[in-house]
């Protein structure tokens, strides 16, 4: 298994070049099972991060493209009336896959979005009073501009919050630009990709991950992490015990992917920027910033 | 402040002004405390129903009000007395006023300025206990108008500590901090109490019931050996002067010659109780005393200082002496009769020879006519409105120690020997606990001095010769015996009571000795004994107190980590210790994996032994199972580990 993670981030790094660190964090974050959030502007490779995860896990994959006039039913699908059969059929939506963009998804009015995060939230959908299950895996992989674009809706802090992580891009180095100008179209790299990580094997994986042993005194620090939130001036609003689990989630996926079989403060440390920086600072892009104070004060033991 | 919350905070702020201002009923005039409680109970009741509380306008007349009656009690403002009467109305009006969060603190360090104000007032240590635990009320008030959740038992106790945690500052302040007397002007509309005490005359005839009065006039420690109960006569004014019934003080020349004094000295030192008069009551007779004491032409002690305040004074007195010479305004004061003595008198005078014998052997007869003929001692003599001393002789015979002093003087001045009376104390209470004499108003006394040439002075007690308990008894309860006719001393709860009286008596002595009366001097004389002469090396002094102090609270609070009981992680920290004499200090939010890469690259050689420490102590401190022998492991490579 370890190996197949390995070989995944290999592949995925031949694709998005120079963001080791952002490829494992969004492997981690599907590990534990979580939503994945990416801000950042238009054209650093967003949609061809979650293009290449969907190909290399095997995943049905399908991508939606939120505008301020999508309506919830162009996300969940609607029912519409057969008329051989004198009756209303359900017609999924794009959400009915396992995994999902949502492409620019502050575009998109507040009543769209929260349609797209009920289903997140509940894996499964209502409507007209039937409810229909998601698939298993299913990813929500969001990508949002930054706030202070034209013409956005910015995620309130509740919605954000079910994102298991966000992860910023940025523009790439000198070095893996010019080898990004020079090489082929991504586009084609990513349809030629193999699946690396089936999606039965991932659901091992998971599972795995939930094994992972967690220690009282990596509670101790976790617990120091979030009453250090709620107590400095440093942050308006501390971590919600959902945002603890969460760290707690993702810190033993990333144990898993370093190969060890109990969580340590350094996985903490290593996922905190990406799990409470949307949590702490809503408007913010700067998640390593936000959460220095945190890695600077809160004592390991 | 949160409106659900006033209610409680104000019944306790209130209970505890009313504490800390109920003791203040003995000192304010009666006026200004109804005034007071008057506004109390208004507020009390504007806890309930806060549409009673006054308006603005209303207040403002109160104010009036209250300022007209300290104008009425004191005609100003200066003073003692109205300064604590302002305060106390102060306090009341500001009660009405109670809008804001800040009026509460602002109530409360009035009520400390009028809590600390008794102090003025009463000096006791029951007191000073009182106005220790209520100031721990008004402290409980202010925690629990901070605190979120009105808790008094909580509350309490947190005050309850905060003050134990202030005693020690307090008691080193008290010692150290520089004692300035208050200047005169300060005290100066201060109108003096009046006391109970010894008189400057003496009309025995007209008291018919003399009352026991257990008040302490004065304590006497003495250094050395004490003087038997027959010899300890506390010298008061000389009453020379009769009109008959009364007797009063003369003037009198200063004697020609100071006493000469014989046998063992009795060094001692008198603590007197606040009196009216500025009289010392020394040992008979004093020798060897300092300023501010004198000695005036009756051999009596007095003080220039202030006699309304505890005082403190050392005497050395010698109970063998002779007085010498008579001069001739002594004489005079001594011989004065108010009349020609009646026949009655004189035949009496001639049956005893006093117109015929020395005068020694007519004394030995007149106290042997007391002995002998039927007289009485008691407290509680028949009236002697007319001719008190004739009466008292041949009709009476029941008396107490004024009479016998009065009659006897009397007689003796008929017999032209220069005879008069002396008042003062006689005997005392010996504290077994404080190993001090008491004096009480009880032990006031009057005896007669008769000059006799050769010899000067003489004291003669005619008591002694019809109430020989009177004189000689060491402890007073026994003394009541006699007036009482109760064998008290035999109840055993009757000694119980006495020795704690004694003891308590014992620790106020103390008290006073070393807690109020610790005054500049006594200061000055404590200090230098640790070799610290003026203020400015006290002040070292205090900085050289203070500053470890402080600084081991400084590096208390700052280097405090929080004690660890996790013994894999006292290992990892030895380890730790080890790096960082390198250099090499592991941050406060650095894990162990990371701080061993960073210190792998700094001690290359050490790679192996650095991720064996690691890996083991992750696998103890973070991992699912950890077994007896990895932390042997543990221990035994962080102990042999050398950088």
């Amino acid at each position: 298994m370890q190996n197949a993670i390995h070989q995944l981030l290999d592949s995925a790094n031949q694709i998005i070049l120079g963001k080791p660190r952002q490829v494992r964090l969004a492997l981690c974050c599907l590990l534990a099972r979580g939503h994945l959030l990416i801000e950042d502007i238009p054209g650093v490779g967003k949609t061809t991060l979650a293009h290449t995860l969907a190909k290399l896990l095997g995943l049905n994959y399908q991508r939606i493209q939120f505008t301020s006039d999508i309506l919830p039913a162009d996300i969940i699908g609607s029912c519409v009336f057969d008329a051989k059969n004198h009756e209303f059929k359900f017609h999924p939506g794009p959400v009915f896959n396992q995994m999902v963009l949502a492409d620019e998804i502050n575009r998109a009015t507040p009543k769209a979005q929260s349609a797209l995060l009920e289903a997140m939230e509940e894996r499964q959908v209502t409507v007209e009073g039937k409810t229909y299950p998601l698939p298993q895996p299913f990813f929500v992989i969001a990508t949002q501009n930054p706030s202070h674009q034209i013409g956005t809706f910015p995620l309130p802090e509740s919605q954000l919050d079910r994102f298991l992580m966000r992860i910023e891009l940025g523009y790439p180095d000198h070095h893996a630009e010019r080898q990004l100008l020079s090489g082929q179209s991504r586009h084609s790299l990513c349809e030629s990709l193999p699946v690396q990580l089936p999606p039965e094997q991932l659901q091992d994986i998971q599972q795995a991950v939930t094994q992972v042993h967690v220690s009282a005194a990596l509670l101790d620090y976790c617990q120091a992490i979030i009453s250090f939130t709620r107590n400095s001036p440093e942050y308006h609003c501390g971590l919600s015990p959902r945002a603890g689990l969460a760290l707690l989630t993702a810190a033993k996926a990333w144990a898993f992917m370093d190969q060890r079989d109990a969580a340590i403060p350094e996985d903490i440390q290593a996922v905190l920027a990406a799990v409470a920086g949307h949590r702490l600072r809503a408007g913010n892009t700067q998640s390593e910033a936000i959460v220095a104070p945190i890695l600077a004060n809160v004592a390991v033991h | 402040m949160k409106p659900e919350l006033d209610k409680n905070i104000l019944i306790f702020l209130l209970s505890s002004i009313g504490l800390i201002v109920l003791p203040h009923v003995y000192n304010i005039p009666l006026t200004i405390f109804g005034f007071f409680c008057l506004l109390f109970g208004w507020r009390f009741i504007g806890i309930w129903k806060q549409n009673w509380l006054p308006g603005k306008l209303v207040i403002l007349l109160l104010a009036v009000i209250g300022i007209a009656l300290l104008y009425n009690q004191h005609q100003g403002l200066f003073g003692l007395d109205a300064g604590t009467n302002l305060f106390i109305i102060a306090l009341g009006l500001k009660l009405l006023e109670i809008k804001k969060e800040r009026d509460l603190y602002l109530i409360s360090y009035l009520a400390f300025i009028v809590a600390s104000s008794q102090f003025l007032y009463e000096q006791s240590m029951l007191m000073a206990a009182y106005i220790l635990l209520v100031c721990c009320v008004l402290l409980a008030t202010l925690i629990s108008i901070n605190s979120s959740k009105v808790q008094i038992f909580g509350a309490l106790k947190t005050a309850a500590i905060i003050t134990a945690q202030s005693l020690p500052i307090a008691v080193a302040l008290f010692i150290l901090f520089p004692r300035i007397e208050a200047p005169r002007w300060m005290l100066f509309n201060e109108q003096p109490h009046a006391r109970t005490g010894l008189s400057d005359s003496m009309e025995p005839g007209s008291i018919s019931d003399l009352g026991v009065s257990e008040e302490l006039v004065f304590r006497v420690k003495f250094a050395g050996a004490i003087p038997p109960s027959r010899q300890r006569y506390w010298r008061g004014p000389v009453l020379s002067y009769t009109d008959g019934k009364r007797w009063t003080q003369a003037a009198v020349q200063k004697p020609l010659g100071k006493p000469v004094v014989t046998g063992t000295p009795y060094q001692y030192t008198i603590l007197m109780e606040p009196q009216d008069k500025n009289w010392v009551f020394a040992l008979d007779m004093p020798q060897e005393f300092s300023s501010p004491l004198t000695l005036n032409a009756d051999y009596q002690l007095t003080t220039s200082g202030r006699p309304d305040k505890r005082a403190e004074y050392k005497v050395t007195s010698y109970t063998n002496y002779k007085t010498g010479l008579i001069n001739p305004s002594e004489y005079k004061a001594a011989t004065q009769l108010p009349g020609e003595p009646s026949d009655k008198i004189k035949q009496l005078v001639s049956q005893l020879h006093g117109f015929d014998s020395p005068p020694d052997n007519f004394i030995n007869q007149l106290l042997n006519h007391f002995r002998t003929e039927d007289f009485h001692y008691t407290l509680t003599p028949p009236l002697m409105e007319e001719n008190p001393i004739e009466s008292f002789l041949f009709k009476t015979h029941y008396g107490f120690c004024s009479h016998y002093a009065s009659a006897f003087v009397y007689l003796m001045r008929t017999a032209h020997i220069p005879a008069r009376v002396v008042t003062g104390y006689q005997g005392g209470e010996m504290n077994k606990v404080g190993d001090f004499l008491e004096i009480r108003q009880a032990d006031a006394h009057a005896w007669a001095e008769v000059w006799l040439e050769n010899q000067g002075w003489v004291r003669v007690d005619p008591t002694a010769a019809i109430a020989q308990e009177r004189i000689e008894q060491e402890i007073s309860a026994n003394r009541q015996t006699a007036y009482y006719g109760i064998p008290t001393a035999n109840i055993p709860a009757y000694n119980w009571l006495r020795k704690t009286r004694q003891l308590w008596s014992s620790v106020d002595y103390n008290w006073h000795r070393w807690v109020i009366n610790y005054d500049n001097k006594s200061q000055s004389n404590f200090l230098s004994s640790f070799g610290i002469n003026d203020i400015k090396s006290m002040i070292y002094g205090m900085i050289a107190f203070i500053a470890p102090i402080i600084a081991a609270l400084c590096w208390f609070m700052l280097y405090q980590k929080p004690k660890t009981a996790d013994k894999v992680l006292l290992i990892y920290n030895r380890f730790c210790k080890k790096l960082a004499k390198h250099g090499l200090l592991r941050g406060a939010g650095e894990g162990v994996k990371d701080f061993g890469e960073r210190v792998k690259i700094k001690l290359p050689e050490q790679t192996a032994n650095i991720d064996q420490i690691t890996a083991l102590f992750i696998k103890l401190r973070y991992g699912r199972v950890a077994a007896e022998e990895d932390f042997r492991q543990l221990k035994t490579l962080v102990g042999s580990f050398r950088v």
